[in-house]
């Protein structure tokens, strides 16, 4: 086997693959690449879109590629401004490990004198940075950007995960990666001489070694210890520093390592924000802010809420599931390749390219009937109008968000409630009349009509909000204000509502009179806010959150076109995140009827017909079993289902002109037990493939062990 | 809402667990025995299980078919950096194979049979790079700095090819990996799993495999499945027979049939002396009476047979034993206190049968 694998370089050419072989090997080539014209974003020429020229297969593969380039600057710029706000989120923290190095390094180097005892020289500068999170998985990227922003100030970086640790490889496994990573090369013989000598080199020498463990929990123990001990050794010629992860807490080096190995560490702690903060500011980001015009729908931003809160609270988890999202958006939405177009050109000239406009006309026709009847509505109007309308919205999200920070409300809440198109529809029933006039009457009102109008249920969170609000101390309500003055900036109308606001806190504070005159020279025709008399300056910031809910915050699903950037096929995503084998392999198994449309078995009900595949015969016997299913009764039921049929062919034998002999019968008979015993076997052989049994143990022979207990 | 269905689902999942177990505890639960079927010859067993009609042909190719439309989401899926993972009852062999054939055409393809025991993970990593190299060479490209000292990849070690895989290159040169099983027996084990997984995250590379066991998603952690597979999960049922991927399993009929063993056990003492027979049914009855050791201690077997007049000598029993030896019915074990035991390689049931056959 072996040596057929080995020459699989070399292996037939795609035309006549013998499939029979290929079955055996353990790997073959199937085919090379062909050399077509591919996907490429940058190679490619822009794309003419004119209908008229182009055939319907080369149309529709144009149409991918325009929607995977679009998907490839989307998602660049997600996944670049997801990495930013984790990058800047640790900086503080960078900073400070990087300061300590230098103070490290530097009493590493500066010899005193009198030179001190002989353990303290043998002592290594570790930091210990709390994680604060048991999933390791979100913070990889973490050690990889401290060792890039290590590596970019002058220091000689190496990454060790806690695979480098394992007993198998011992301490050679560890040298073997650092020599790898300082060096650049592979040694037959790993031997810290050679990093010593390395490190004596012009160049080299002068500069911070550091070693960064992930995962120190996770490490081996010994392993580690070894690693460090020869460490000390080696500190004169070789004075390396150490950062190890810790996901626990500060006593964990004390659990993994011996007391003569903790002497030789020097710690120093540090630590990094925990996963709630960074899933805020990435939602924030990528979500709110909207950096690459992608949004969600609300349903799925339940859904990602929900799969980051249940299924496993990891920030990588999201992130994975907002790419999937992205992708599934581009590869289905016809439409979406214009999310691109409005992105790259976005700086240059406006995105009414004449060309593309044509083509998504075009495509509005072919590919989305439902749409079809708003053709008439230029699309470039539309597009317009939903990125002013997106851009509100994340204003006032953020607004809200703002508001509710001291009491603690996660912006994903807020996120999914403010996606809500039912909270709009019915705000918005109530307001027959036009957008300005309401705004007026309504912030004229002594009321906040938004905890009545929003059902318990509904707007929670945002009515929470406006509580928050309501009871907000003067100079948190201050602070407040501002920070919604520069959230605000580039819609008018609530700003200026903001700026009274904020120029009637000062008043009311006696530091300063109001200041109306700056806005009313600006809008003339606009009287000075006329927010309820009686009302406290709290009542009248609430009141303000109740209009900006009210008039403006219209959620992406509820804007005319969003189908080109809003993804909301829910059940899609979470079938391609959460495969669930364990159920739908059952479900294949007992409802298979459903998946192969036949109409022979679907009358069956849960009664097994002799026309249903075996192992769907077997697995359904095999409900009726408990724990242990004996094989030999198994085996019965199963042959009297199968040999249904087999009357028939008694049939034909009677019709047959000669009388067989009683040995043809027989032989007959035996070929078709052969036959029975033989489809029995396959469908244990094939429930055996998918786990669902367990094969006989020595001691039970007579039966196999049941796995799975309903679905 | 959502909670409920949850608690639901789980309520249900414990009471149908208990459920099984108390019908266990029942007086319900069966004793009959597997060797009470008749089985035909296992090479007529195998011949059958090789012969056998498909069912629902016509519906199992539509199903196929059906899943071509889907094509050229999935080389979406896997050109956006994703890992296509497909699962569902029924062998994905074909229908992977055919997608890779039509719709992956750009990009090398490599398929590694998972189902086969043995495979040697560090051979296709080397395939992979093999592939690769060839396909920037043709490209007439730099093909990348650590290519340039030019090492055949068989012997490079698992990290540089890795690295060469991974490598950032300007280029769009992928190649594609299907892994048919990748819960097999033969990349089952977490060390293999851990290279694929830094396979499957190289920048040149992309990913598609199929499982079929329930608990496959057990072999791998969050690391694996979130940044380095980045599964994205496709349930694709086809209900086409399990031939290859069944291929090594044995047959439950056929494997260690008691039966059969009982039957030429009978055959081959019926042609040797009665008191050769006798000699077996001594051992026989020690083993049925004594089931918990290991075996009867030679020296045991020989005062009992001396005792019978069944032997004369040493000599005499070693002849016999040597005839038992040679076809298999018995077999030579050391106990714990060093010992020479000999065994009986039956099941109870079995030797019970087969000695009231030779009583007759």
């Amino acid at each position: 086997m072996a040596h057929s694998s080995a020459s699989a370089g070399d292996s037939p050419p795609p035309s006549s693959p013998d499939t029979t072989q290929n079955n055996l090997q353990h790997f073959f080539v199937l085919h090379k690449a062909s050399e077509k014209l591919t996907c490429n974003g940058k190679a490619r020429k822009r794309l003419d879109l004119s209908p008229t020229k182009l055939k319907p297969e080369k149309k529709e593969w144009d149409e991918r590629c325009l929607r995977m380039e679009a998907f490839q600057l989307v998602w660049s710029g997600i996944d670049s401004t997801i990495k930013d706000v984790l990058r800047n989120m640790n900086a503080r923290v960078f900073n400070d490990i990087h300061s300590w190095v230098r103070d490290s390094f530097n009493t590493n180097t500066i010899k005193p004198f009198p030179p001190p005892s002989p353990i303290v020289t043998h002592q290594l500068f570790t930091a210990l940075l709390l994680t604060k999170n048991m999933e390791f998985v979100d913070d990889f990227l973490t050690f990889q950007e401290l060792g890039l922003f290590l590596k970019s100030h002058g220091c000689h970086v190496a990454n060790l995960s806690s695979f480098d640790f394992s007993p198998k490889n011992g301490i050679a496994g560890c040298l073997a990666s650092l020599l790898r990573q300082f060096l650049m090369r592979t040694f037959d013989a790993a031997d810290m001489s050679i990093l010593a000598s390395w490190y004596s080199q012009q160049g080299n020498y002068g500069s911070p070694v550091v070693v960064i463990i992930n995962h120190m929990e996770q490490c081996c123990g010994p392993v580690l210890s070894d690693f460090i001990l020869m460490l000390s050794e080696w500190i004169v010629k070789i004075p390396v520093i150490l950062i190890m992860g810790v996901a626990t807490t500060l006593d964990a080096p004390s659990n993994i390592l011996p007391s003569n190995v903790l002497k030789k560490l020097r710690p120093c702690k540090f630590t990094l924000g925990s996963p709630a903060e960074r899933m805020d500011a990435v939602v924030e980001a990528a979500l709110v802010r909207q950096c690459s015009g992608f949004a969600v729908g609300q349903k799925v931003a339940i859904f990602l809420r929900n799969y980051f809160l249940n299924q496993d609270g990891t920030l990588t988890a999201f992130f994975r599931a907002l790419k999937i999202a992205c992708v599934q958006h581009f590869s289905t939405e016809p439409l979406s390749f214009m999310l691109g177009q409005l992105l790259a050109k976005e700086d240059s000239k406006g995105f009414q390219s004449e060309k593309m406009v044509k083509g998504a006309s075009e495509i509005l026709l072919h590919a989305r009937d439902q749409m079809a009847e708003q053709t008439d509505i230029p699309i470039a109007h539309c597009l317009t109008e939903l990125k002013r309308l997106q851009m509100v919205w994340s204003s006032i999200v953020l607004c809200l968000y703002e508001a509710g920070k001291c009491g603690k409300i996660q912006l994903l809440d807020l996120f999914c409630e403010t996606l809500d198109p039912d909270i709009y529809t019915s705000l918005a029933s109530d307001n027959p009349t036009g957008i300005g006039e309401s705004l007026a009457t309504s912030l004229s009102s002594d009321r906040y009509m938004l905890e009545q109008d929003l059902s318990f249920q509904k707007g929670q969170t945002i009515c929470q909000v406006v509580r928050k609000v309501r009871d907000l101390p003067a100079a948190l309500l201050c602070q407040l204000l501002k920070s919604w003055d520069v959230l605000t900036v580039d819609v008018p109308e609530i700003h200026d509502k903001v700026k009274e606001l904020q120029a009637l806190l000062k008043f009311e504070g006696g530091s300063c009179k109001p200041d109306f005159t700056d806005i009313s020279r600006r809008h003339t025709s606009h009287s000075p806010l006329k927010i309820g008399k009686s009302q406290s300056i709290n009542g009248k910031a609430a009141i303000l959150v109740d209009c900006m809910v009210r008039y403006f915050m219209r959620p992406i699903e509820c804007i005319q076109c969003h189908e080109i950037v809003c993804f909301r096929n829910v059940e899609k995503l979470q079938s391609a995140l959460i495969g669930d084998s364990r159920k739908r392999i059952q479900v294949d198994l007992l409802e298979f009827h459903k998946i192969l449309r036949c109409s022979c078995c679907s009358r069956s009900g849960n009664i097994p017909l002799s026309s249903m595949p075996d192992t769907s015969i077997v697995y359904t016997l095999a409900q009726e079993h408990g724990d242990l299913i004996n094989l030999h009764d198994w085996f019965q039921s199963f042959k009297t289902i199968a040999s249904q049929p087999s009357r028939k062919g008694e049939c034909k034998l009677k019709q047959s002109p000669l009388p067989k002999r009683r040995k043809d019968v027989n032989e007959s008979e035996n070929k078709s037990e052969a036959s029975i015993q033989a489809r029995f076997c396959r469908a244990i052989t094939e429930l055996q493939i998918t786990g669902l049994i367990r094969m006989p143990s020595k001691k039970r022979r007579d039966s196999v062990q049941r796995v799975a207990f309903g679905l | 809402m959502e909670m409920n269905d949850g608690d639901n689902e789980e309520f249900g999942f414990s009471r149908n667990y208990f459920l099984a177990k108390e019908l266990r505890g029942s007086g319900k639960r069966s004793h009959s025995k597997l060797s009470d079927i008749d089985v035909v010859d296992e090479q007529e067993l195998i011949a059958a299980a090789s012969k056998i009609e498909p069912k629902h042909e016509k519906e199992v190719k539509e199903l196929m078919n059906s899943y071509k439309s889907s094509y050229s989401e999935w080389a979406f899926e896997l050109r956006c950096g994703l890992g296509l993972l497909m699962y569902g009852f029924g062998s994905k062999k074909a229908l992977l194979e055919d997608f890779a054939s039509t719709s992956l055409t750009e990009y090398s393809v490599v398929v590694v049979n998972g189902y086969l025991p043995g495979i040697n993970i560090k051979q296709v990593v080397a395939a992979l790079a093999e592939l690769l190299w060839d396909q920037l060479k043709s490209k007439r490209k730099n093909p990348g700095s650590s290519s340039k000292v030019q090492q055949p990849f068989s012997s490079r070690s698992m990290d540089d090819l890795l690295a060469f895989l991974d490598e950032d290159r300007t280029n769009e040169c992928f190649v594609c990996v299907v892994i048919h099983n990748i819960d097999g027996p033969g990349l089952r084990d977490s060390e293999t799993q851990q290279v694929l997984a830094r396979v499957a995250s190289c920048s040149h590379i992309c990913m598609v495999a199929s499982i079929d066991h329930v608990n496959a998603p057990l072999l791998w952690d969050k690391k694996m499945v979130h940044t380095q597979f980045n599964w994205c999960w496709h349930h694709v049922p086809t209900f086409a027979p399990y031939k290859v991927e069944g291929m090594l399993i044995p047959l439950i009929l056929a494997h260690g049939n008691t039966t059969q063993s009982a039957k030429s056990a009978t055959i081959v003492l019926q042609s040797l002396t009665s008191n050769a027979q006798s000699v077996f049914k001594v051992l026989g009855e020690y083993q049925l009476s004594h089931s918990n050791e290991e075996g009867m201690p030679v020296d045991n077997l020989y005062a009992s047979c001396r005792e019978r007049f069944l032997v004369s000598s040493q000599l005499t029993l070693n002849s016999h034993l040597t005839e038992f030896k040679d076809h298999e019915l018995v077999k030579t074990k050391r106990n714990s206190d060093g010992q020479d035991c000999l065994h009986i390689p039956l099941t109870n049931e079995a030797l019970e049968k087969l000695i009231a056959e030779l009583s007759q």
